[in-house]
């Protein structure tokens, strides 16, 4: 069955209009190219795609080289606030940008419900 | 013991990752992924961030090589290396002249981010359609034989011919520094 990328960015549009503190989302194949995406303004989705397919594969190679193992997400903290990268089983990758003032538990949690539906999509 | 940074660019599938691997004493460092973009007619693996390879270079120089992404999609990555690289080598599929427009382009981007010394590398000049150096040249923009950086042959596959073009831009890099102090 083909992906359906309104599925795919339906559910990114209403994971990041419903949960506060969440500015944008993006789902990206492991070669950083993008399947759905709902970003703040003036953010390029192919540029996005391709910094999360880096970004993510790196943390694999450290995860297995530094013997840390399989790598679950990535979190890139500044001080306006999260990137973080989950791996979205093997064709995917899923990108979420909050505000600082997200709270971590509730993030992650969101995350987890999310990529469960997504995953479902992508099946 | 002095570091000296190589960074190797060029079009997807010009072999970038084949050259790290071929002359690498270290386990590459590799990032690649499955590809699903137009590399997939050349290829099924493709770079996503950088390959990472080491090769000692007498008793006291270590050469530290970095691939690049092929894809201008990751040109943030092509930026991130530039700026610490010693110098570079562009390689260029020799029977693919639709992506020479493509190398031009990487070899711009890096001309206009860092000054160092590089080298040109000609890939599969063995496959039917393989342009001669001189027209690639041509082709990237040296309309003048003598005025335009060295333009080597390199198997990407062979540890030879890849450790002889490695040499060859080692060379480059010293007698650039060299001619600059004198």
């Amino acid at each position: 069955m083909a992906i359906s990328t309104e599925k795919l960015t339906h559910i990114l549009q209403s994971f990041v209009t419903s949960t506060t503190d969440i500015q944008g989302a993006a789902v990206v194949t492991p070669d950083g190219l993008p399947l759905a995406a709902s970003l703040p303004g003036g953010m390029d989705e192919e540029r996005v795609s391709a910094m999360s397919a880096a970004m993510l594969s790196l943390g694999d190679r450290i995860g297995s080289e530094l013997a840390r193992g399989g790598i679950d997400r990535i979190y890139v903290e500044g001080d306006k606030g999260y990137g973080i990268l989950t791996s979205c089983g093997e064709d995917a990758v899923f990108l979420v940008l909050a505000d600082k003032a997200a709270k971590q538990g509730l993030l992650l949690l969101e995350i987890k419900r999310t990529l469960s539906d997504l995953k479902a999509v992508l099946m | 013991m002095e570091i000296m940074r190589l960074v190797v660019t060029g079009p997807v599938g010009a072999g970038k990752s084949t050259f790290i691997r071929s002359v690498s004493e270290i386990e590459v460092v590799d990032t690649d992924r499955r590809a699903t973009d137009e590399a997939l007619l050349i290829k099924k693996r493709t770079t996503v961030a950088f390959d990472f390879g080491r090769l000692q270079f007498g008793p006291d120089m270590a050469l530290h090589l970095y691939g690049t992404p092929g894809q201008s999609r990751f040109d943030f990555m092509w930026d991130i290396l530039i700026q610490k690289a010693h110098a570079y080598i562009l390689l260029v599929a020799a029977h693919r002249p639709h992506e020479f427009r493509e190398a031009r382009r990487i070899m711009m981007f890096m001309k206009q981010r860092s000054p160092v010394p590089m080298i040109i590398g000609l890939t599969h000049t063995d496959c039917p359609g393989a342009w001669d150096a001189a027209n690639i040249a041509l082709a990237l923009g040296y309309p003048n034989p003598s005025r335009r950086p060295p333009v080597v042959t390199v198997n990407a596959n062979e540890t030879a011919s890849v450790a002889q073009a490695v040499i060859a831009l080692v060379q480059h890099t010293w007698s650039g520094s060299l001619a600059a102090t004198s």
